[in-house]
């Protein structure tokens, strides 16, 4: 069971991380990048790293996006 | 050029082969550093979790090296990203107004996100957390705030000149702890082995400098990003 939930979690980490790369659009990718770093922090915590997981959760899918965001609101949203 | 290349390559790639499999728990780091730091970390350093120990004890040059970073990377946007006079309104150029239920939620949990934070900087010695997770998330809480309060650059939360000091709280911290550990313990950065509460006394001072000069930089970040 504690595999199956590591292996579910490493497939989506690939495919968000294949979807932000395709992607066109930086808002959605954004917010794909928040997903992964959400997904991360489950397997972090998981995997035993409660510090990191902590990080991961409040840096990656929080601050981060947030500067993300802002980046994109003051340049543009499509990738050209 | 390629042959240069190629001559710096060999030797990499020859050190690269010679490392120990990943994972592998009879290499050195596994069998000697890491077999240390669970046996004796707790006594050597006074801090029950042993990330803390490493990270504020062990390898407190490091860290100390990472609070610089996030302190040059604010300087780094401030210099960049500097607001230009008057250009844009004080308030939101796009006109979409916040809505009365993330208002609503966000002030209602504040004083909960804020005690979690706190409690997590404070407790970063015993359990999961310490300063930069705690400092985030505070850090995170005055972005909401700020969000939800409409006050920026142009009504700042808290005086500019203040403002600075604690943006510049992580490097400051570990400065007067490098310091201190000079003069107690006979090397910078060190911690005393007498006293035990000197130990735990300069370990919360890093995890309160971190955690403070965290939250700071990220509303600076913040706001500067933002430009009002």
């Amino acid at each position: 069971m504690s595999e199956f939930f590591d292996l579910v979690m490493l497939a989506l980490l690939i495919g968000m991380a294949l979807a932000v790369a395709r992607t066109r659009d930086l808002l959605a990718a954004v917010i794909l990048f928040s997903g992964y770093s959400l997904v991360m922090c489950l397997l972090w915590q998981h995997r035993g790293a409660p510090d990191v997981a902590m990080t991961e959760a409040a840096v990656g899918a929080g601050v981060t996006t947030i500067l993300f965001l802002l980046a994109i609101g003051r340049t543009g949203r499509r990738e050209r | 050029m390629a042959l240069a290349i190629a001559a710096a390559a060999v030797p990499m790639l020859a050190g690269v082969m010679a490392l120990p499999r990943p994972g592998d728990p009879a290499a050195p780091v596994h069998a000697r550093v890491a077999a240390h730091v669970v046996a004796h970390g707790a006594e050597e350093t006074g801090a029950e979790n042993l990330v803390t120990a490493v990270l504020l004890a062990y390898r407190g040059y490091d860290t100390f090296g990472e609070v610089t970073v996030m302190f040059a990377a604010l300087a780094a946007v401030m210099t960049v990203l500097a607001p230009r006079p008057r250009e844009r309104s004080p308030e939101p150029a796009d006109g979409v107004a916040i809505s009365p239920v993330v208002v609503f939620v966000i002030r209602l949990l504040a004083p909960f996100i804020a005690a979690f934070a706190v409690l997590v900087v404070l407790r970063g010695n015993v359990s999961p957390g310490g300063g930069f997770q705690g400092g985030v998330m505070l850090g995170a809480l005055l972005v909401l705030l700020s969000v939800v309060t409409g006050r920026g650059n142009e009504r700042p939360l808290l005086e500019p000149r203040l403002a600075s000091w604690l943006q510049a709280a992580g490097p400051l911290t570990f400065t007067l702890v490098a310091l201190l550990g000079f003069a107690t313990a006979g090397a910078v950065l060190a911690l005393p082995a007498d006293p035990a509460w000197a130990r735990g006394a300069m370990l919360l001072a890093l995890e309160l400098g971190i955690g403070v000069g965290t939250a700071a930089i990220i509303l600076g970040l913040f706001l500067q990003m933002r430009g009002w």
